[in-house]
Formats: C-alpha cells, sequence, structure tokens
C-alpha cells in the first residue's frame, strides 16, 4: 500500500479515537492525577493546602478504621462476586437451554431489569425488604423462624447480618448484566463442538467441562473483573441503606473515602484513599487477568 | 421612506444586541438549603425575594439540596466557584473555620443581629469572634416529645412529666409494650441508632451533658478525661441500657421519627422543627412537649448543629446577598417565616408573641432557657470528632462492647483528630 494512503488511514483513525481519548483524559485521567497530587498536600483550617509529603500515606495507612472498610469492602466482595458469577453462569446456561426465542428474551429480560434500575431506588426498596418490623421478608421468614424459636432478623441493623444483607443486593443488582455477557458468549460457540462431542459419546458434564467453559473463559475473567471492581467501588447501596452501619460493620473503603472528602472536609487524605483503591484494582485486577485468562481454540 | 425604516431596524438590532443581559431574565441570587423537611420556612426567601426584586432588581432562587450528600455538593461548588450558590445554609465553624468560603457580615448588621438574638445563640453565627452567619433556628435544642394517648394508656399522667432520668426510665419501661417473644412492639424511647455517627452523638448529648459529662474539653483542645469521664462512661451505660438491659428501645424499629409518628414509641427527643412535622406527617398524634430530665445536671438550651445562613465569598453579588439578608433581618420576618413552618422564631422580640406562647413548647422552651447552657462544640472538625465519638456510642447500643473501653478508644482517637 502507498505511503500516504497508509499515513491518511492513520491520521483518521487517530481522529476516530480522539474524542474518546479526550473524554477519558478529562473524565479519568486528570482526576487520577489531581487525586495523586493532592495526596501529598493537606488542607489546612481556612482553606489553604501544605506540602506534606508521604505523611498522609503513613496516617491513613496506619488508621485502622481505613483497615476495617477494607475488610468489610473484602468481606462483602468475596460474598458478592463468586456467587454473582456462578450465579449468573447458571441462569444463562438454563436460558441457553430454552429453545424457544420469546420465552428465552422474557426471561432475559426479567433478569436484567434490576440493572436497569437506578442502585439508590433498589437500596432503598430493599431497605424496606429487609425492614425488620414491616419488611416482606421477615413476613415471610416469620412463621420458621418462629418455630425455630428464633426472634425476626435484623438483617441491616445486625452486625452479622449487614454485609451479607448488601452482598444479596449486590448480587441481584449484578445478576442480569452477566448473565446477559455470558448469554451472548454462549451464542456464539458453534453448535458443531457439542455435535462432534456428543458423536464421541460426551455427556452434559463434560461437554459443559471441556468446551463450554474453556470457551466461555475469556467472558468468565472479564466478568469476574467487572465485579471486583464493582463490588470494591460499592457506595450507592451503603450509602442509602446503612450509611456504612451499625457500628461501622458495613463501611466500605468507598464510603469512608466519601466521608472523609466531603464530610470531614480532609481531602489530602481522601486522596490516598483513592490511590490505595486505583492501585490494589489495578493489582488485583492484573493478577487475575494473569492467572485465569487462557486462550483456547478448537 | 424606506432609509427610515432601515435606520430604525438597525437601531432596534443594535439596542438589542448592546443590552445587558439582565435586561433579558432578572437578576438572581441563588440560596442554598438542605433544609428539606423544612419547605414553607426555605419558600419564604423566594416570597420575599420578589419584594426585594422590586427595590433592587434581583430575585431569590432557592435550590433544596438533598441532606444526604449535602456537604459533597456545597464542597465541590464553593471550591470550584463556578455554579456556587451567593447564600448557603450551613454550619459557620465548618465553611468558615475550616474553610474560607464566607464573606464577613457587614457590621451594621451584625450589630443588628447581636443586639436581637436571645443570649444563648449570639455566638451561632460567628467564628474566631467574628460574624459571618445568620442562626435561622432559636429551638434548635431537644426537647422531650410525649404521646399523650399512649402515656394515659399506661397509667401515666401526661401533665405531669418525668422531670428525673430516674422517674423517666420508670415511665419509660411502663410505656414499653413486649411481644410474646419478649421484644418490644412499643417502646417508651425512640432512639436514634441509623445513620450517621454525627446524628448519633447528637440525640446522646443531652444524655451525657445530664449525667455532668462533656465530650471536649472547655477550649475544644482535648478529648481524653472528657469523652471517656467517669460521668460519660455512666451515660453510655444508661443509654446502651434502655436497649439492651431495659428494653424500652429498641434497634429493630425505624428512624425515631417514625416511631413515634406511628405511635410505636411514646417519648422522643427532638428540636423544635419537630413541632411542625409532627402536625404534618402524624396529625392524629396527640403530644405535648416537656423540657428535657435532669440527672446530675438538667440538660439546658444547646446544640451540636447550630444552622446558619452565610453569604458565599466567591459570590459576585454578595453585595445584594447582604442586602437581602438585611431586608429580611427584621422580627415581623422572623416570626412570619418561621411561624409558617412551625419553628421557634430567633429574634427576642418575638419570643413572647402570640403565636410563640400559643405552642406546645412555649412552657419547656422557657424552662429550658432558664438551665445553664451546657457545653458546646463548634469546632472546625466536629463532625469528624463526633464521627468519633459516635461509633463508640453505637457500638455500645449494639453490644460490641463495653463503655468504657469504647469511649477510651474514642476519646484517643479524638486527640489525634484534634492533635492533626
Amino acid at each position: 500500500m502507498p505511503p500516504a494512503y497508509l499515513k491518511r488511514q492513520r491520521r483518521a483513525g487517530l481522529l476516530f479515537v480522539l474524542p474518546a481519548v479526550i473524554y477519558f483524559g478529562g473524565v479519568f485521567l486528570v482526576p487520577l492525577l489531581e487525586s495523586v497530587i493532592g495526596s501529598f498536600y493537606r488542607t489546612v483550617p481556612g482553606g489553604a493546602t501544605q506540602f506534606v509529603g508521604t505523611r498522609l500515606y503513613v496516617k491513613v495507612l496506619t488508621d485502622p478504621t481505613f483497615w476495617q472498610a477494607v475488610g468489610n469492602t473484602v468481606s462483602l466482595l468475596v460474598m458478592s462476586v463468586p456467587v454473582t458469577v456462578v450465579l449468573a453462569l447458571a441462569v444463562a446456561l438454563g436460558l441457553h437451554r430454552l429453545r424457544s426465542l420469546k420465552a428465552r428474551s422474557a426471561w432475559a429480560a426479567m433478569y436484567f431489569l434490576p440493572f436497569s434500575v437506578s442502585l439508590v431506588a433498589a437500596a432503598l426498596v430493599w431497605q424496606w425488604i429487609y425492614d425488620p418490623v414491616y419488611g416482606v421478608l421477615n413476613y415471610f421468614l416469620g412463621p420458621a423462624l418462629a418455630a425455630l424459636g428464633v426472634p425476626p432478623l435484623k438483617w441491616l441493623q445486625s452486625l452479622d447480618l449487614v454485609r451479607p444483607s448488601l452482598a444479596l443486593v449486590n448480587v441481584w443488582a449484578r445478576l442480569g448484566f452477566d448473565t446477559m455477557i455470558f448469554l451472548a458468549a454462549l451464542q456464539a460457540i458453534p453448535a458443531e463442538y457439542y455435535e462432534a462431542a456428543a458423536i464421541d459419546g460426551a455427556g452434559a458434564w463434560p461437554a459443559l467441562r471441556r468446551i463450554t467453559l474453556p470457551l466461555l473463559n475469556p467472558q468468565i475473567v472479564m466478568v469476574a473483573i467487572l465485579e471486583l471492581i464493582f463490588n470494591f467501588k460499592v457506595f450507592d447501596t451503603v450509602y442509602a441503606t446503612t450509611q456504612g452501619g451499625p457500628a461501622g460493620a458495613s463501611q466500605t473503603v468507598i464510603m469512608l473515602l466519601y466521608d472523609t472528602a466531603f464530610k470531614y472536609f480532609r481531602l489530602g487524605d481522601a486522596s490516598v484513599m483513592a490511590v490505595f483503591v486505583f492501585v490494589a484494582l489495578l493489582l488485583v485486577t492484573l493478577l487475575q487477568w494473569r492467572l485465569f485468562r487462557r486462550q483456547v481454540e478448537y | 421612506m424606506r432609509g427610515a425604516w432601515t435606520i430604525a431596524m438597525a437601531a432596534v438590532v443594535a439596542v438589542a444586541l448592546a443590552a445587558p443581559s439582565s435586561w433579558a431574565q432578572p437578576k438572581k441570587l441563588v440560596f442554598w438549603t438542605h433544609w428539606e423537611q423544612n419547605p414553607e420556612f426555605n419558600k419564604f426567601y423566594e416570597t420575599r425575594g420578589k419584594d426585594f426584586a422590586q427595590k433592587s432588581g434581583y430575585e431569590v432562587q432557592v435550590v433544596t439540596v438533598p441532606y444526604q450528600g449535602y456537604e459533597a455538593k456545597y464542597l465541590a461548588a464553593l471550591m470550584g466557584k463556578s455554579g456556587a450558590p451567593d447564600i448557603f445554609m450551613g454550619m459557620t465553624h465548618h465553611w468558615c473555620g475550616q474553610y474560607d468560603f464566607c464573606d464577613k457580615m457587614p457590621a451594621d448588621l451584625a450589630k443588628t443581629w447581636d443586639e436581637n438574638l436571645p443570649k444563648y445563640i449570639v455566638n451561632v453565627g460567628k467564628w474566631k469572634g467574628v460574624r459571618y452567619g445568620i442562626p435561622i433556628e432559636h429551638g434548635n435544642f431537644q426537647q422531650m416529645y410525649i404521646d399523650t394517648d399512649l402515656f394515659k394508656k399506661a397509667g401515666l399522667d401526661p401533665d405531669r412529666p418525668p422531670k428525673t432520668l430516674d422517674a423517666w426510665l420508670a415511665a419509660m419501661k411502663k410505656l414499653t409494650v413486649l411481644d410474646a417473644k419478649g421484644e418490644p412492639s412499643q417502646v417508651g424511647f425512640a432512639l436514634r441508632h441509623k445513620g450517621h455517627p454525627v446524628g448519633i452523638t447528637d440525640k446522646f448529648l443531652p444524655f451525657a451533658h445530664a449525667f455532668g459529662a462533656r465530650m471536649l474539653s472547655p477550649n475544644l483542645e482535648k478529648a481524653t478525661t472528657f469523652a471517656n469521664s467517669a460521668e460519660m462512661v455512666a451515660a453510655l451505660q444508661f443509654y446502651a441500657d434502655l436497649v439492651n438491659k431495659h428494653k424500652v428501645a429498641s434497634i429493630a424499629f425505624p428512624t425515631p421519627e417514625d416511631a413515634f409518628g406511628q405511635k410505636r414509641a411514646a417519648t422522643i427527643f427532638r428540636e423544635s422543627w419537630f413541632f411542625g412535622w409532627v402536625k404534618k406527617n402524624a396529625p392524629d398524634v396527640a403530644f405535648k412537649v416537656y423540657a428535657l430530665p435532669c440527672g446530675k445536671a438538667c440538660p439546658g438550651a444547646g446544640n451540636l448543629f447550630p444552622w446558619t445562613n452565610m453569604v458565599a465569598k466567591s459570590s459576585p453579588s454578595k453585595q445584594a446577598a447582604w442586602d437581602f439578608m438585611r431586608f429580611i433581618s427584621n422580627a415581623k420576618d422572623d416570626l412570619d417565616q418561621h411561624q409558617a413552618q412551625g419553628i421557634l422564631p430567633v429574634w427576642t422580640a418575638n419570643l413572647e408573641s402570640a403565636y410563640v406562647k400559643s405552642r406546645p413548647d412555649y412552657q419547656s422552651t422557657q424552662e429550658m432557657l432558664k438551665q445553664p447552657v451546657p457545653p458546646e462544640y463548634y469546632h472546625p472538625k466536629s463532625n469528624e470528632l463526633a464521627t468519633a465519638f459516635g461509633e463508640a456510642v453505637v457500638a455500645a447500643l449494639y453490644g460490641k462492647g463495653q463503655p468504657q473501653p469504647l469511649l477510651d478508644e474514642a476519646a484517643a482517637k479524638m486527640d489525634r483528630i484534634l492533635k492533626d
């Protein structure tokens, strides 16, 4: 190809991605850089800022409240991510087996619906579902609990139950999105693979293990990473329901970051937390990508 | 003739182009408030803004920012300056102390307010002796609201409220109804256990003050020996026992206001705005208001949230903003605005008005005002300090630990915050 043509193509390509680059730079990169810079400054009374080097890093990273928030976040993540991924995969496999396109679409839409609802609105609805006195959950569970001699459960007001309860909301909210990704990927697997396996005498389980799961690997890794990021950054549901309570039992890193920045007006400390979240997510994502991604070709 | 038309049209176009943008739309003073529970009170600024517009050309536009997260919006706007309000509601020690967002009040207006405020709120709105803010709520201290029907049902006389904490606890026990499983279906006291720890601290402080405790040293420089004093430990033990031992308050119940409005709680401690709230949201609840019960001390008129109106330093219309504030700084407007919402007015001249005298909290307010002013904590870091303290309170309520170690830990944390 003539060099002039290639040059024009390259220029056109650059121009096409330029709006996205500008958007990404303005919305993500600049704030990220601001956060990194801000993490070396503290705001002093009167509103001025003062360069303090790595002092805020030492302060935040030795603060037990911060590590409690990290612990809460990780615990929420451990409860939500595997359940969401496995459940979404199971639902997608079930939907994929439906022969009627109408039925499949209807079911898929139902699963997807929660994803389209505002998280804050959903959280408020769930707050009512979980209400110990008026909640529909205790209403239905009441007789069973009473038979076991257990008092009505205080879902969001219990130190032990608050995180599993919030994890359930996250699973509910994210299940549809993950299911859609898996379903699309399942539909892209050629039917011939399964036919060949069937001729070789493979049953459903070996087909799932040897064909479906390996071919879904890129999607599984991607969904797991997305879920990890979503759950690490979870804020809306916690903010709308518990505000980190009771007694800090559901305070996540992002909740603490928000309070630190906007309630306590410590922008430097909050920037340190933002940098921590960024680095932690980056490392975990890279690690996950490296460990679990398999290139499968048939 | 055609030439004259052309000249006339050109003149019209030229005038239209040269005209200031203010001709096209009236000039506006943007007023931010997060008092979402008081819409009539907020509307007053717009109503009077229309009168103000006739002499100044400035109208007032009120923007009600949801309370949850208002700090984030205020901070972003005031830091960014673009889109910031001209006038905003908040706490002076935060916005003028921690940050430098406030314009100093003109001396004549400051004098007007200093001369017309009840003594206990003269310092509200000041930072380091300089007045920035106008206090907007006189009854911004908790009093005891009782449900008279539930009192009668429990065999208690609603006209003879408990005056001491011991008598109060005894009454709360009579007012609590337990179900077959021993869980309260109706409680004596609507206790705040949910939400941000700052609010939880606020609701606990009257108990702490009744026990003779204080959260910080008088100069607001130290927490240890104050936040974890023997008196504070006793107060927190008493408070936690309401839930865990006596079961006269419940953490299973929703927000305390709802519990009171739904007749699931017989008493609540809240500020003067609650009178208007109950009237509007729970009109079938018959209630009376009394001074808070006393322990070693009687909790007087004090608060953790001294709300004021301030003018933004960055406002291009700050002169007009102060003129508007001056315009409504008089006894009549004060009475009209507060009466519209059912809140106690601020001006001393209005404290004996027919409206105030007709309120169910008139006597109790007088009684509360007679008590010494309880400790105040108007520190730029008050939110962070109250959070550290509130975490100990809520942990005790949820049985996560004993008051002494929880308060020791809180006091140490508060000292770190104060030193930082």
